[in-house]
């Protein structure tokens, strides 16, 4: 799970930062946790780089409404929005993720064929290469343009809509699907932070602590995974989820427990 | 598996050291700018090349916010590239086509 999730509610409710603020360094966070981690998978032949420019396409569209929308939408929708994608990521992380692998043989007219998509991945094991087909990219397409837009909105990487694409629509090993994601949400965060920071709304002396804490961060929480059980992790992680789901939804209905709170 | 010599996986360590360099150089950019900006009272004044104006940490931790930016465009720009190089005239058309919406995001409020 990107940082972005986490960063937006930390700043907006602990350290009373304007949402837009927060939304603002959480993107330049994400970028540099999408580019500082993308170099092990593309060396481990897990990123599929023709699905991560096939779907920027519809990712960036997505930042870019989400640009347009971010001038109109009120405060209390963007808390109300985020509670909800925090409710549904908690969501998300409780229930595992599966595979569903394509095991007939590619139709010859889907896009995925046409636009060569289909690839292979090496098994660590092994080290054979293991070969898989891609799904409908239509609906992959069209649910990345709605993650665009969230990200946008919300500085955050979206893997609330990315996981469904990917996992669902797309039906990538699970490998080939984080390494993927991982890669593309640079792209979709500088989309929108490109025009965030054309127009100084990106706070530097906020943004650049945030960016590079969250280089550091990653680097040392690859360690850390190693040491902590995943199933208690998840289950920390969830409660956080939750507890800032409730904060923000409470936000957005105008009620605040937090000094520091808008 | 893909070997060592095959052109898909040289492709794709380019764009891992594009990726890998960039966030090194960035990082390092906006760590100069926060020292700087702790021990600006304790520097002399250094003026700016052009602007004349004084310099500050701020400004290097700007550039470093910059430079991520920055970094996954030039990533999209460094596969045109690549994609050309190969021949393959779609997806150098598709790499095109983010190009222009990212820049086009950019331009729109200015």
């Amino acid at each position: 799970m990107a940082s972005g999730i986490f960063i937006v509610p930390i700043l907006t409710l602990l350290f009373g930062v304007e949402i837009h603020v927060a939304i603002g360094a959480s993107l330049i966070s994400v970028i540099a946790c999408s580019c500082g981690s993308a170099a092990p998978f593309l060396k481990g032949s897990l990123t599929n780089i023709r699905i991560a420019i096939v779907l920027e396409t519809a990712t960036t569209l997505g930042a870019l409404t989400g640009v347009l929308l971010a001038g109109i939408v009120s405060t209390s929708f963007l808390y109300g929005l985020f509670a909800a994608i925090l409710a549904v990521s908690a969501q998300q992380m409780l229930a595992r993720r599966h595979e569903s692998i394509a095991m007939n043989p590619p139709a010859a007219k889907s896009w995925a064929t046409r636009l060569r998509l289909h690839s292979s991945f090496p098994d660590p094991v092994s080290g054979q290469a293991l070969a898989y087909q891609v799904g409908c990219v239509p609906l992959g397409l069209a649910l990345m343009y709605g993650a665009g837009l969230i990200s946008a909105l919300l500085g955050i990487g979206s893997g609330v809509l990315k996981i469904p694409a990917m996992d669902t629509a797309l039906r990538l090993p699970l490998k080939v699907s984080t390494a993927t994601s991982n890669f593309m949400i640079g792209v979709t965060a500088a989309a929108s932070a490109g025009a965030y920071f054309v127009r100084g709304e990106i706070n530097i002396e906020i943004a650049g602590p945030i960016a590079l804490g969250s280089v550091i961060g990653a680097l040392v929480g690859t360690r850390l995974l190693f040491w902590i059980p995943a199933s208690r992790l998840r289950i920390f992680f969830v409660i956080i989820l939750v507890l800032l789901a409730i904060q923000m939804l409470l936000i957005a209905c105008g009620i605040s427990f937090f000094k520091g709170s808008p | 598996m893909k070997s060592a010599e095959d052109p898909l996986t040289q492709r794709d360590q380019t764009i891992a050291a594009l990726l890998w360099s960039g966030t090194w150089f960035a990082s390092a950019l906006i760590a100069a700018g926060i020292l700087v900006t702790a021990f600006q009272p304790f520097l002399p004044p250094v003026e700016m090349p052009l602007s004349g104006r004084p310099f500050s940490g701020r400004d290097l931790t700007a550039a470093g916010i910059a430079t991520f930016i920055l970094l996954p465009v030039a990533r999209v720009a460094l596969m045109l590239i690549l994609f050309l190089r190969e021949r393959d005239y779609l997806y150098t058309l598709i790499a095109a086509i983010v190009l222009a919406i990212i820049s086009a995001g950019v331009l729109i409020d200015i």
